[in-house]
């Protein structure tokens, strides 16, 4: 464990700059997640159809999402790199091979989430040929197209389909104009659940920072305004989690650089995130950090953690001067 | 003048005061954020819309 | 508004240290709408300037609502210590965002029509971070900053449309129930922006 933490400082220290904040959380997170690899295991047996999918198959699901696109800023041959691989690697075994989404999908064929999560592997090239083919007959129904869900969702619906390769069962602009943040609503209606809502329109609007440029212009102006005031909320009220997810929308956003005010709120978020982390990397979904509070469990970690690991590296990588669009090259 | 006087002695106890009117320090945040409702849509263990029209009966006859 | 209750705080010390506190809001209306306040409660607000002159420990905020009073004796053209440049306001222009909002809020009595203090300079040039103070201030349900800092987004330019300051106003207003402050500063605030659409039609300005 120690080796590459040490050849990453060596490195760091080559650049013969201070490590930034950003950069220290994006390789402690990632190494809690590592420690943690065994909490994210499936229960035996057959456990998708019955357990509580937001207690295993969402945390596994986040797994892949997040060490995709970790691994998707990553350079080629980097610690980091080789780790979100590895991360990557163990969440499809965990799937066997995507023989669960086979199974999830012909005990729920209209159920969303087997698509969503399968298209974080697909999009790493990790893909399942028998899910693909239910997948196809379930998605060209009138049915599909028209499930109820929340707009947001549905732009990730939108995104993975993309992923996969299946037609689109709607236009992601209109899809977009439905959601809170397509709106442009005054800024001072935030609040917790619309910042979920806009931290994830802005994932599956870009492909989780694969592809920024997908950004309209005006929204990326109107983010670039209004996430610092809502980050210095948000840290104020110790959600830490959704902290995490407004810093990875800043670190998305196309020619941060250039708006004011934003690289400095940025600057502080990071300070107060490597604050709460814990000794092993993690971080609470909510509340104070050391010494207030007992020791803190996985399902009150894990998700803060990979969000901070995300984030960071997003972050890190833009600090280091590379274009996230230069970065996609190298992303199948 | 005996009022400016006046003013003045009483002023300077309240000169201390004046300050803390004057300059604040910021209120503390209070957050409180909307509560979902979703008891009256979802289902939850019982098997069906709680707010679903109710069951259409036979008619007898 | 206000016309003719100064004037029976007179012998009253703790009405004049209120008055203090108010500051040059005392004759907010009179600014307002350009008419000479009542001559008893223009010798009140000049008794309170001449009372709570700020101290060497004084902080900036007392510092500059009393000048600010002192300039509205000047602008309402009546004896003064005369019209100034205004104290230093380095310090307000090196304040982060939500500090610069929390004390500009403070100031709020400063933001009127055509103020040209250092202080209103420096929130003229901070249009954004402003209107940033005035989301963060709503969010922690912090009403009288939210209403000062949106009385300040009121009299300056470049505010981001997106803001939506004329429902912020209200909705400030009306979650912030009876505070008389927050009444103050939203209606000022509501009176400015009102004038000044008026004028930018006249004008045919900006809109």
């Amino acid at each position: 464990m120690s080796t590459p933490r040490t050849a990453h400082m060596v490195t760091e220290a080559s650049r013969g700059g201070r490590e930034s904040h950003a950069s220290r959380v994006s390789r402690s997170a990632l190494e809690w997640v590592r420690d943690h690899q065994d909490s994210f295991r499936l229960p035996d047996g057959e456990p998708a159809l019955d357990a509580d999918a937001n207690w295993t198959l969402k945390p596994l699901g986040e797994l892949a999402q997040l060490t995709f696109s970790i691994r998707a800023h990553s350079e080629p041959g980097s610690a980091r790199h080789g780790h979100a691989s590895e991360l990557l690697g163990f969440a499809w075994d965990q799937t066997r091979q995507g023989g669960l989404f086979v199974d999830l999908l012909r005990g729920e064929p209209f159920a969303t989430y087997p698509l969503e999560i399968y298209a974080a592997f697909a999009a790493a090239g990790l893909r399942h040929p028998g899910f693909e083919e239910l997948a196809v007959t379930v998605q060209r129904t009138r049915g599909w197209e028209r499930i109820e869900q929340e707009p947001n969702r549905r732009l990730g619906m939108l995104n993975s389909e993309r992923r996969v390769g299946l037609p689109p069962s709607g236009d992601p602009s209109a899809a977009l104009a439905r959601t809170w943040l397509g709106g442009l609503p005054e800024p001072w209606t935030f609040e917790r659940t619309a910042g979920y809502w806009l931290t994830h329109v802005v994932f599956h609007l870009t492909d989780w920072g694969n592809t920024p440029r997908l950004m309209p212009a005006e929204l990326g102006g109107y983010l670039a305004a209004w996430v610092p005031a809502w980050l210095d909320t948000c840290l104020e009220a110790e959600q830490w989690d959704l902290s995490g997810e407004l810093l990875a929308v800043a670190a998305i956003l196309p020619d941060a650089a250039s708006y004011t005010g934003l690289a400095d709120a940025v600057e502080t978020g990071w300070a107060r995130i490597a604050d709460i982390q814990d000794a092993a990397g993690g971080i609470p979904e909510t509340g104070l950090g050391r010494p207030h509070e007992p020791a803190r469990d996985f399902m009150h970690c894990y998700h803060s953690t990979l969000v901070a690991a995300f984030a960071a590296t997003l972050a890190d990588v833009r600090l280091a001067g590379v274009h996230p669009a230069a970065v996609q090259e190298g992303v199948a | 003048m005996a009022t400016e006087t006046n003013a003045r002695e009483i002023t300077r106890d309240l000169d201390v005061e004046m300050d803390a009117f004057l300059s604040p320090s910021e209120a503390e945040g209070t957050y409180r954020d909307s509560r979902e409702c979703a008891a009256l849509l979802l289902i939850g263990g019982a098997g069906g819309l709680l707010l679903s029209p109710p069951t259409p009966r036979p008619k007898k006859g | 508004m206000v016309g003719g209750t100064v004037g029976t705080l007179a012998d009253d010390q703790l009405g004049l240290a209120a008055v203090r506190v108010l500051g040059a809001d005392v004759l907010l209306p009179s600014v307002l709408t350009r008419r000479r306040p009542l001559p008893d409660d223009l010798a009140v607000f000049q008794r309170a300037v001449l009372t709570f002159a700020p101290g060497a420990t004084s902080s900036e905020t007392t510092v500059w609502s009393h000048w600010g009073m002192t300039q509205t004796l000047h602008r309402l053209d009546a004896p003064a210590t005369g019209p100034g440049a205004g104290p230093d306001a380095s310090w307000l222009e090196a304040l982060e965002w939500p500090k610069l909002t929390h004390q500009l809020s403070i100031l709020a009595a400063l933001a009127v029509p055509g103020a040209d203090s250092a202080v209103a300079q420096v929130a003229a040039d901070r249009p954004v971070d402003v209107a940033r103070g005035f989301v963060r201030a709503v969010r922690r349900r912090d009403w009288l900053q939210a209403a000062g800092a949106g009385r300040w987004l009121s009299v300056i330019d470049g505010v981001p449309e997106t803001l939506g300051l004329d429902t912020g106003l209200e909705f400030v207003a009306q979650m912030a129930g009876a505070d008389a402050r927050v009444g103050l500063h939203v209606h000022a605030a509501q009176h400015i922006r009102a004038e000044s659409a008026v004028n930018a039609v006249s004008a045919g300005g900006r809109g």
